[in-house]
């Protein structure tokens, strides 16, 4: 193994390394730099002005508000998807109870896996623009045009400044779902039956079962999907975007980070100024994701 | 609708669960009705915003803006005809499928060869390398949007599909090159030495004895890949620029028209433009979706 | 715009540019005339632009020392104006001038995204038709040297008659307008008139009149309301500024024009003075009749209720008819009222409205061509330029007399009645929009807070004075100054 091993190893490594460093090292190293300046993003020469961007920071109302939301999102949208495609998965895979010594899924489980997946291969933007439709706030909307059909009034998904963040959150859930129920179901398939047999010959129900042995056997697969959905509540621009009233409004209630720092970018051209808010948009992920690894680790079960 | 029904099929959870610890692991009674009803609802609310996309588009302004729950007046193709030509939807789909498909295959190429690398071989610096690539994951990718720009036009790439397909692959490697060397490494030593023994090369042994056994795992991160190409917007809307239209891509195309349709308020234009995007991915994904379901998650539970 | 030459409507129409003109002097000392001529005399310094690249030279036809095969790059902002005019006109016309010239065309609705980076890494356009939500920040792009300051443009011979300065060709106040730092960097185009927008035809079937003062408002409201009807609503999801526009033309037309003035200059307490606030809380009365669900709607949006006679006073500017050609039924005829008078005590008359040059053109500084980005502005300034916009927008121009002998939609035959009817009592333009972007976010959310209901007018007043002052004291916004 030791024979022609460096030059093979730069080999292989050459070619990733290079266009990495290239498209995205080098660019973000900038980035690091471009937030102590003022560059405006139009003249060649930036002004060095140190932590200034940061301490401006402090007082930009829109800025917590975006850090606040992200947290929200990152309790709720992962606790929310994680819940609900963890019980589809029970159900599509266990749910069904014992059938001929086996433990199946309810019937139909195959075509309810396809259609929840359905979500997952359509574009951001193109969720967006549907669920502009969907939860227009007269009764012109889907929702509310249904609501009208039993006689209730027509709610204001995205224009009540406490009800906006939410549905926007439950648009994220509705895509997400599907794929952990596919990631779920994946996993709960790895679990030895025998497990679950045995279980369920001792006398354990459908709860005891959920409970005791597919949760703690899928640890592992929960974390992962944690971390994903933690990633993607540090997104969100493209839905609030479309979706918000006057851009991540009523009065900052569903704004995020990316959208602040596309709106000091690309409005006043503050390109120093968005780039400290990135900056910290860094950080903020990186700490969440370094916590939740070391969290969540825990002694894995082995079968 | 998503909001307001979550939090009941959440509280349906226990409750669903809890029913049949009266009578234990049987036939589907209360909990079997329950537990239908919880996925028909889900599966009627991702079926009926597509659905009503789809015949939104053939509706006209003032119905799309009168009641919501009503079937079109007429089955025109109007709209469509529009989308297709005036929008060029066809050809914003081409392009992506051609940038797609090499920045997929380059993702896979490069990514792997380094995973393996990584995975496989010790060597000083391995471990830096590493953490270079996993912590792009946490990149935010506005910060960098700007110096990319300028990097990509001082390459001559601005306005190219080459520039986005080779800003794609490295935007794709870091979670490529996390979830492959995870990946490699659980794959058995033994098979690998014993290649080499029998006088393989070391880009031999990968590319022959390597590669088919990882087949599970890189199907899966390809699948992931090609989802995550095909929604990308922030990248081609700086890389490609207003100036190359005919090089757009289609979620350029459709944010487009929905920005248009703000001022030329063409909403059955909108909406036939979106149904064209959804229904080419619907086939693909439905005659395939096997495939894609358990690629995509085969190496995610390793 | 107008009829044939000679008709009274003719006439009255340039009276009533001329009394523009005046207020825009009476207004200030006329400093920014004054100081543009010093400048701008000869059209011998070019300082910031490059020098001609091959070189044309430089004759009464060709003023700039435009290089004939110089190819030109235009970026139209294709929004409400859409892209015919430019496409079918302007760029046709440059192209007779210099068959030889290669113009590439670019058409798009996000400005900003499309261009910043190119002004980033120095590859620009020659002339940019900066517009729309997703416009560029001017204040920045001037401040960063990225724009050519057009007095050289504005001192040049006329196409219609050389004998002519650009400048004396267009409406008063327009050169101005554009004013950044004290020079004219913009070329603001399209002439609109603000006010109410109303379908006459259905006033007329109702037997309503648009109301007078915010009284009477009120009244009216109450009528429409009960006739089933919404009196006044505008889209909270993306025009915020179409109310903020109304809230500031009622505050000016309490107080005259130099509210909009200081405004600009972010006077301290301009904010909360009396004008300003009776003005916010006359509008947040109105606001009130306002459904809620109108925050979540995009303009086009409401539009359409207008257009389905669900809406009555829409508040917009005079492309609206245009932008709305495709959708708008045919006994539907827009008409334009006044902003109601909210005090007995108004400086300015009820009849009294905002109409401003606006839309800028503008030519970027670093272009390959700056010579040819000037004269395509000369080519739209020509009356021929001028009336063909007009033709393919529906839209009128700043340059005098172009659009005379034009068939008058109902629209632009209700502004062009609305603007006799205001004689000099016009109320001017604002240039923080331009200016300082960031503000201009804080007063959208801001009005959208009022309107809706969330904030009290006194909360709306401290929290844009705070925003105000948030600015002035900020050192990274460079801060602009206005005299008229």
């Amino acid at each position: 193994m030791r024979h022609g091993r460096y030059p093979f190893v730069v080999g292989f490594l050459a070619a990733p390394v290079l266009l990495y460093v290239v498209f995205v090292i080098s660019p973000y190293l900038q980035a690091f730099y471009i937030a102590l300046t003022d560059w405006k993003g139009l003249s060649a020469t930036p002004r060095f002005v140190g932590l200034e961007n940061f301490t401006r920071l402090l007082d930009n109302e829109a800025f917590w508000a975006a850090v606040r939301h992200h947290g929200v999102l990152l309790l709720a949208m992962p606790l929310a998807t994680i819940v609900i495609a963890l019980l589809f998965a029970f159900l599509l895979n266990v749910g069904g109870g014992q059938r001929g010594g086996r433990m199946t899924g309810v019937r139909g489980s195959k075509v309810y896996r396809v259609i929840f997946f359905m979500p997952q291969v359509l574009a951001v933007a193109v969720v967006g623009a549907l669920f502009q439709a969907i939860y227009r706030p007269d009764e012109t909307g889907v929702v509310n045009g249904l609501l009208a059909k039993v006689g209730i009034e027509p709610v204001g998904w995205l224009i009540d400044p406490d009800l906006a963040l939410w549905s926007i959150i439950g648009v994220m859930v509705w895509q997400g779902v599907g794929f952990y129920v596919v990631l779920f179901s994946a996993g709960m398939s790895s679990i030895p039956k025998d497990v679950f047999e045995a279980a369920a010959l001792d006398g354990a129900g459908r709860f005891t079962l959920f409970f005791r042995i597919t949760l703690p056997l899928l640890w592992d697969t929960l974390q992962v999907a944690w971390v994903y959905l933690g990633i993607a509540a540090f997104d969100g621009f493209a839905l609030v975007q479309v979706l918000s009233v006057n851009l991540g409004g009523p009065d900052n209630a569903t704004t995020v980070l990316p959208l602040e720092i596309w709106r000091t970018a690309f409005g006043p051209f503050r390109f120093g100024y968005a780039s400290a808010m990135g900056v910290a948009l860094f950080f903020m992920t990186i700490t969440f994701a370094a916590l939740t690894l070391r969290v969540t680790r825990r002694e894995r079960i082995e079968f | 609708m998503a909001t307001d029904t979550e939090p009941k099929a959440a509280v349906r959870a226990p409750a669903a669960a809890r029913g049949p610890r009266r009578r234990p692991g049987d036939t589907p009674g209360v909990f079997g009705t329950l537990s239908h009803l919880a996925l028909l609802v889900w599966a009627i609310l991702i079926i009926g915003p597509i659905l009503w996309t789809f015949l939104a588009s053939f509706k006209t302004n003032t119905e799309i803006f009168g009641d919501p729950i009503t079937l079109p007046a007429s089955f025109g193709w109007d709209a469509w005809g529009w989308a297709w030509e005036k929008a060029r939807i066809g050809r914003y789909m081409l392009n992506t499928i051609f940038v797609v498909a090499c920045s997929t295959a380059g993702t896979m190429l490069l990514g792997s060869m380094a995973a393996y690398v990584l995975a496989r071989y010790s060597f000083p610096g391995n471990r830096a390398i590493y953490l270079l690539f996993v912590s792009g994951m946490t990149f935010p990718v506005f910060l960098a949007l700007v110096p990319l720009f300028l990097v990509v036009r001082n390459l001559g790439l601005i306005d190219t599909h080459l520039g986005v397909i080779l800003v794609y692959i490295a935007y794709s490697l870091p979670f490529t090159v996390f979830f492959l060397t995870a990946f490699f490494r659980t794959l058995p030593t033994s098979v690998a030495e014993a290649a080499m023994i029998d006088g393989c090369s070391h880009t031999r042994t990968f590319f022959q004895v390597m590669m088919p056994m990882a087949k599970p795992g890189l199907v899966s991160i390809t699948i992931f890949n090609v989802l995550g190409q095909w929604n990308q917007y922030l990248l081609p809307l700086v890389l490609l620029t207003g100036n190359v239209e005919d090089r757009w891509l289609i979620t350029q195309g459709v944010a487009n028209i929905s920005v248009s349709a703000g001022h030329e308020a063409n909403w059955p234009g909108l909406f036939a433009a979106l149904s064209m995007t959804i229904i080419p991915v619907m086939i693909v994904y439905i005659v395939f979706q096997r495939q894609i379901q358990s690629g995509l998650t085969s190496g995610a539970v390793k | 715009m107008s009829n044939s030459a000679g008709t009274p409507g003719d006439i009255t129409r340039r009276q009533m540019l001329r009394r523009i003109g005046m207020t825009a002097l009476v207004a200030g000392p006329g400093a920014g005339l004054l100081s543009a001529c010093a400048v701008g005399g000869s059209p011998a310094p070019a300082a910031s632009s490059p020098a001609t690249p091959s070189g044309g030279a430089i004759s009464a036809a060709n003023p700039f020392g435009v290089a004939a095969d110089a190819p030109l790059e235009v970026v139209i902002f294709k929004g409400g104006l859409g892209d015919s005019y430019a496409l079918e006109v302007h760029e046709p016309l440059y192209n007779k001038k210099f068959p030889q010239a290669k113009i590439k065309h670019v058409a798009t609705q996000q400005i900003a995204q499309t261009l910043q980076p190119r002004f980033a890494g120095g590859d620009v356009p020659d002339m940019i038709a900066n517009s729309g939500t997703n416009l560029m920040d001017n204040g920045a792009l001037q401040q960063e040297g990225q724009l050519l300051d057009l007095t050289e443009l504005w001192d040049a011979p006329s196409i219609d008659d050389p004998s002519k300065k650009v400048r004396d060709t267009v409406a008063p106040g327009t050169v101005e307008s554009g004013y950044i730092d004290g020079k004219p960097y913009l070329m603001n185009y399209v002439f609109s008139a603000y006010g109410l927008w109303y379908d006459s035809a259905l006033f007329q079937e109702k037997g309503w009149t648009p109301p007078k003062t915010f009284e009477e408002f009120k009244t009216f409201a109450e009528t429409a309301k009960s006739a089933g009807i919404t009196p006044f609503a505008y889209a909270g999801k993306n025009a915020a500024y179409y109310a903020y526009w109304m809230i500031l033309i009622s505050a000016a037309k309490i107080e005259g024009n130099q509210f909009l003035i200081d405004v600009d200059n972010l006077v301290d307490g301009v904010w909360q003075r009396d004008s300003m606030k009776q003005s916010a809380a006359a509008w947040a009365e109105i606001g009130k009749y306002m459904d809620k669900s109108f925050e979540g709607l995009i303009h086009t949006e409401v539009q359409i209720r207008q257009n389905q006679g669900k809406i009555a006073l829409y508040p917009s500017g005079s492309w609206l008819e245009n932008e709305q050609k495709s959708q708008t039924p045919k006994e539907f005829k827009y008409a334009l009222a006044p902003t109601p008078s909210v005090t007995a005590a108004d400086k300015m008359p009820y009849e009294a409205i905002r109409a401003v040059a606006g839309e800028a053109y503008i030519v970027p500084s670093k272009a390959k061509n700056p010579k040819g980005g000037l004269e395509y502005l000369r080519i739209m300034l020509s009356k021929e330029g001028a009336r063909g916009f007009t033709e393919k927008s529906g839209n009128i121009t700043v340059v005098t007399g172009a659009a005379d002998g034009l068939e008058l939609s109902p629209g632009n035959a209700s502004v062009n009645a609305a603007q006799n009817a205001a004689g000099e009592n016009i109320v001017t333009y604002s240039s923080f929009e331009n200016w300082y972007k960031e503000f201009e976010t804080e007063l959208r959310k801001q009005t959208n807070a009022l309107m809706f209901g969330r904030i009290s007018a006194d909360e709306f007043c401290a929290k844009m004075q705070a925003a105000a002052d948030k600015t002035k004291a900020d050192s990274s916004i460079t801060k602009q100054n206005r005299t008229v």
